[in-house]
């Protein structure tokens, strides 16, 4: 691949692209579980910990969200993401999984992927999600690092970390950890135990995270009130770049800023998001993308739960967006992918030129090390990669 | 009414010393407003005064009261506080006869209680000295009265004792107001003088002028002449201040009240004017006021161009009740165009600011504040410039002057060092010492306004741990060896970030300037240099390395609205960042030179 004047070649894998129909029909469902037994100081996420008073409303409106549908929605990747999906007593999560495949039938070789924490992962409950047709389990393990857990708030040990990391890899096809780097206190090295801890137990696919403090978080207080600080730049780059280059040496292909995975192990249900294409969700906070209108549903759960009993909808915001808006989120997402974005298939999914929508990023001079250029595509180099969010940020400008 | 039953009166004291609160008893207990009416501080009528508890624009109540069965009007003028409103007072006095003078029973003798008793004693007023606060836990009323006798002269035993909180002497201060305080002389019958000490703008009714009027008679219907411009205008309204505007049938000799006469145009009524009968119109007019002095000057910015002229609109709708507020057009190669601010110092500045920012919705960029500079030039022409942009180095220039203060301390006796110390390094001159008592002094220096206007009252509390009170006038303009210090962000000169500054101390605020600038600018996918340079002579540099990292890590479970939101707000986060070649520079940035610090 040719890289512009000045810029950087780096090796950047050929996976093609093929356009997605934002109208279309979804073909991907997305369900949230909002329980948790503590919230971490990091989380933004639409969670309510030490409420399990509410599980069972929660199924109730999940079922009257659901039945919304009318009909059965037959779809190829299916997430119940939180939250923490397993924290439910094991009867409720019977019944979620029971509501989400009735209105939700996964179509043979689809994918069920299921989030789960280490704590109180018992072999029953991972028998409820085999038995279910959950394939994919994606564990929020962070660190094997005592200290960076501890900074995280988290309530496992690395020990049950791992040892969930094996369970789960036995019983099921496809196992993810996620991992967190750039936590305050947590050095090069022992990011990079953390990395070859989790190789070492062999998982399918791999999330790396860098750490961010978002507004309403008790991390975004206490950093402001400067009891906690953020790790230097340079370190959560060097963080960053360590998490490319180890994982893809151990057979790890790097497909989006922060997903790695064996060949073939790719996440489909994540790859409709970066496609932007369309998908069905439900639950508190849920977001969904039908017919070219994107909904989110109310972020407070109790707030949810009444409303949706009550019959009304329960949202906080929808949007039917431009067609140009619509193809610059194609691009803003599509960079996220390793692989970049086609000319070709773009044009033909959105209906504009990419040379267009991309031009505010072509045009300036200081992105010229930030983006890989050929024929067929537009793609982020590693310098890219590090600063991705300034590079897309450039396109509202 | 009979001028012998009429008394007029301010009240002044340092900020705090508990006018507000003592104004509210005077109008409670005559029943000139009810308990019903009474909201906190009733005369502060504009919002940033109540906010800050402290008072801006001159007003006026009059008062009935009953001595010795005998029905006086007593009409309250009312001052600001602030040294920066120092013009106003003099305003207020010059409609006067007599002063209340407010001494906090525990804090003493301060030095706005100095600044402001010599300039009711320059204004002849009958001053009444008040111990106030005299019902607070601790108070120091012996050393107090000692030190009104040092500094002021005044015998303790007329020293009245008064606490506005509790109502304490309330009836004193009435009896003393008729007793003390001469009535006003001026006969009925001679032409008409009535001096302008206010005016507003009302959108309904037009221009209402707040006059004290010395000699003759207006009434509704009466044809009257503004002597300044010569303008002639019918009277459609008289009317006194009890407190809301309230008409009557006339105002004579010795009275305060306001006349509503059609005037459309703010500009046509000068404060400090001479009210006259158009048909026979007075020789002299009233002595008036000096002019307010601009000491301050800033350029503010609309950061979307677009702004402009709503940000005209928003100067010329506050210059109508401020008449020391000034605004002109200025043009700047970093920040386009805005308008060249004059105030009369700090505070009024951010009163402004904070008006324009709650009362308008303009995202502003506010350059660093300077003073006013004279350049004498070869052909002894001097020139007044208040902006750096347009001091040129082009040889014509023979001396370059700056305005100097005297200003005026009262420290507590064990902080006299540290502030002499502070005042050397800001180039003061030692002027005096004096004792007001064994614990307190009052030290006198003469200083470059430039030193003083910026933080020198927050060092002062620093170092006086909040004791210690400052006031100051300005004596005039000496030459300095002042040189313009220019900054340059990636080799761009920013000229909204030049300063002018004294030769001697160019390299310290350079430095201090650049280290400041790389705190409030945030990294860049480049390297951003920051230069200080005299002329082309660089002499501080820091550099802002570039950004090396930012992902949000997420996807948000397919937010992918709240992604992009995100990624917007990065750039809404920009609306008050101005962009200079490809560097961003935010609003902060610019009020930097204000706090780099003594380092």
């Amino acid at each position: 691949m040719r890289s512009r004047p000045g810029g950087r070649a780096v090796s950047i894998p050929y996976v093609p692209w093929e356009p997605v129909d934002p109208l279309g029909v979804p073909r991907a469902a997305y369900v949230h579980v909002p329980f948790c037994v503590h919230r971490c100081g990091y989380c933004d996420f639409t969670v309510v910990a030490g409420r399990d008073d509410l599980i069972s409303a929660y199924l109730d409106a999940l079922a009257c969200e659901l039945s919304r549908l009318e009909s059965p929605q037959p779809v190829e990747t299916l997430f119940l993401g939180g939250g923490t999906p397993t924290h439910l007593p094991e009867r409720s999560l019977e019944r979620l999984l029971e509501l989400v495949r009735e209105w939700f039938p996964l179509s043979s070789g689809g994918e069920f992927s299921v989030e789960a924490n280490p704590v109180g992962l018992s072999p029953a409950k991972l028998g409820l999600l085999a038995d279910a047709g959950v394939n994919r389990v994606s564990l929020g393990v962070q660190s094997f690092d005592t200290q960076s857990l501890a900074t995280l708030e988290r309530d496992h040990s690395p020990e049950l970390a791992r040892q969930t990391v094996e369970a789960v890899r036995d019983r099921f096809p496809e196992c993810s950890v996620d991992l967190i780097f750039g936590v305050p206190g947590q050095s090069l090295v022992t990011w990079q135990t953390t990395l070859e801890t989790a190789i070492a137990l062999g998982p399918t696919h791999l999330s790396a995270y860098g750490l961010t403090f978002e507004k309403g978080t008790a991390f975004w207080g206490r950093r402001l009130k400067g009891t906690l600080a953020s790790i230097p730049d340079e370190l959560e780059r060097s963080q960053y770049e360590l998490a490319m280059e180890l994982l893809s040496a151990c057979g790890f292909g790097q497909y989006e800023l922060s997903n790695y995975a064996r060949a073939g192990h790719e996440s489909r249900h994540n790859a409709t998001y970066w496609a932007n294409g369309p998908y069905f969700a439900a639950g508190p906070g849920a977001a969904r993308y039908v017919k070219g209108t994107r909904e989110t549903n109310h972020r407070s759960t109790t707030t949810w739960i009444k409303s949706t009993l009550a019959g009304r909808t329960a949202l906080s915001s929808q949007e039917k967006l431009s067609l140009e808006d619509r193809a610059r989120e194609t691009l803003m997402l599509g960079l996220r992918r390793t692989a970049g974005v086609f000319f070709e298939a773009f044009q033909k999914q959105t209906g504009f030129a990419l040379e267009e929508i991309a031009k505010p990023l072509l045009a300036r001079d200081w992105l010229r090390d930030c983006l890989a250029i050929d024929e067929e595509r537009i793609a982020l180099t590693r310098e890219g990669r590090c600063v991705a969010d300034s590079v897309v940020a450039a396109l509202w400008e | 009414m009979d001028p012998r039953f009429i008394r007029n009166f301010s009240i002044v004291a340092h900020i705090d010393h508990g006018k507000s609160t003592l104004s509210d008893q005077l109008l409670l207990q005559t029943g000139t407003i009810t308990q019903r009416e009474f909201k906190d501080q009733l005369l502060d009528d504009l919002d940033v005064e109540r906010e800050r508890g402290i008072t801006v624009k001159a007003r006026a109540v009059t008062i009935k009261y009953v001595h010795h069965g005998q029905p006086y009007e007593l009409n309250f003028v009312d001052t600001p506080g602030h040294v920066d409103f120092h013009y106003e007072v003099s305003r207020s006095l010059a409609a006067c006869e007599g002063a209340l003078l407010l001494v906090d029973a525990f804090q003493g003798v301060q030095a706005q209680t100095v600044a402001n008793a010599y300039a009711a004693l320059e204004a002849n007023l009958a001053i009444i000295p008040c111990l106030n606060k005299i019902d607070l836990p601790i108070v120091r009323t012996d050393e107090v009265l000692e030190e009104m006798r040092t500094v002021l002269g005044f015998n303790p035993e007329e020293v009245l004792r008064t606490s506005g909180r509790s109502g304490i002497g309330i009836d004193d201060v009435l009896e003393a107001i008729v007793e003390r305080v001469p009535a006003p002389t001026g006969l009925a019958a001679d032409p008409l003088r009535a001096l302008i000490f206010d005016s507003k703008y009302d959108n309904y009714r037009g221009v209402v002028i707040y006059v004290r009027v010395k000699d003759g008679v207006v009434r509704k219907g009466s044809k009257i002449r503004l002597m300044k411009k010569g303008t002639h205008h019918e009277v459609l309204e008289v009317g006194q201040f009890r407190p809301m505007n309230t008409p009557c049938d006339e105002l004579g000799p010795g009275q305060v009240g306001y006349i509503v006469a059609g005037i459309k145009n703010l500009s046509l009524v000068h404060i400090g004017d001479t009210v006259t009968e158009a048909s026979r119109p007075a020789t002299e007019p009233l002595p008036g006021y000096k002019p307010p002095q601009q000491m301050v000057f800033c350029g503010m910015f609309p950061i979307e161009a677009t702004d402009f002229e709503k940000l005209r609109e928003e100067l010329g709708r506050l210059a109508l009740n401020d008449a020391s507020f000034s605004f002109i057009p200025e043009t700047s190669d970093a920040l386009g165009f805005g308008f060249r601010c004059g105030f009369l110092g700090m505070l009024h500045m951010e009163i402004i600011q904070q008006r324009l920012e709650k009362e308008a919705d303009i995202d502003l960029i506010q350059t660093a504040p300077n003073v006013t500079y004279e350049l004498l030039k070869k052909d002894q022409t001097v020139v007044t410039v208040d902006n750096p942009q347009e001091v040129s180095w082009d040889g014509t220039t023979e001396e370059f002057r700056e305005p100097i203060v005297k200003v005026t301390f009262i420290v507590p006796a064990d902080c006299i060092g540290p502030i002499m110390q502070l005042c050397s390094d800001r180039r003061g001159t030692y002027k005096s010492t004096e004792y007001l008592g064994p614990a307190r002094a009052q030290l006198i220096y003469e200083l470059p306004l430039a030193e003083v206007i910026y933080d020198m009252h927050d060092k002062l509390k620093s170092i006086t741990r909040g004791y210690g009170t400052m006031d100051y006038e300005l004596i005039g303009f000496r030459a300095a060896d002042l040189v313009k210090l220019d900054i340059l962000v990636k080799q761009n000169k920013v000229d909204a970030l030049a300063s002018i500054v004294h030769r001697s101390l160019a390299e310290r605020r350079g430095r201090a300037l650049c280290k400041r600038l790389k705190e409030e600018i945030s990294k860049h996918m480049f390297e951003v240099p920051i230069q200080a340079a005299i002329g082309a002579r660089v002499i501080a540099r820091e550099t802002i390395s570039a950004m090396r990292k930012n992902v949000t890590a997420k996807c948000y479970g397919g937010d992918i609205t709240r992604k992009r939101k995100l990624l917007q707000k990065q750039k809404e986060g920009k609306k008050r960042l101005k962009q200079f070649g490809e560097v961003e520079i935010p609003q902060k940035a610019f009020l930097a030179v204000l706090d780099i610090g003594d380092e």
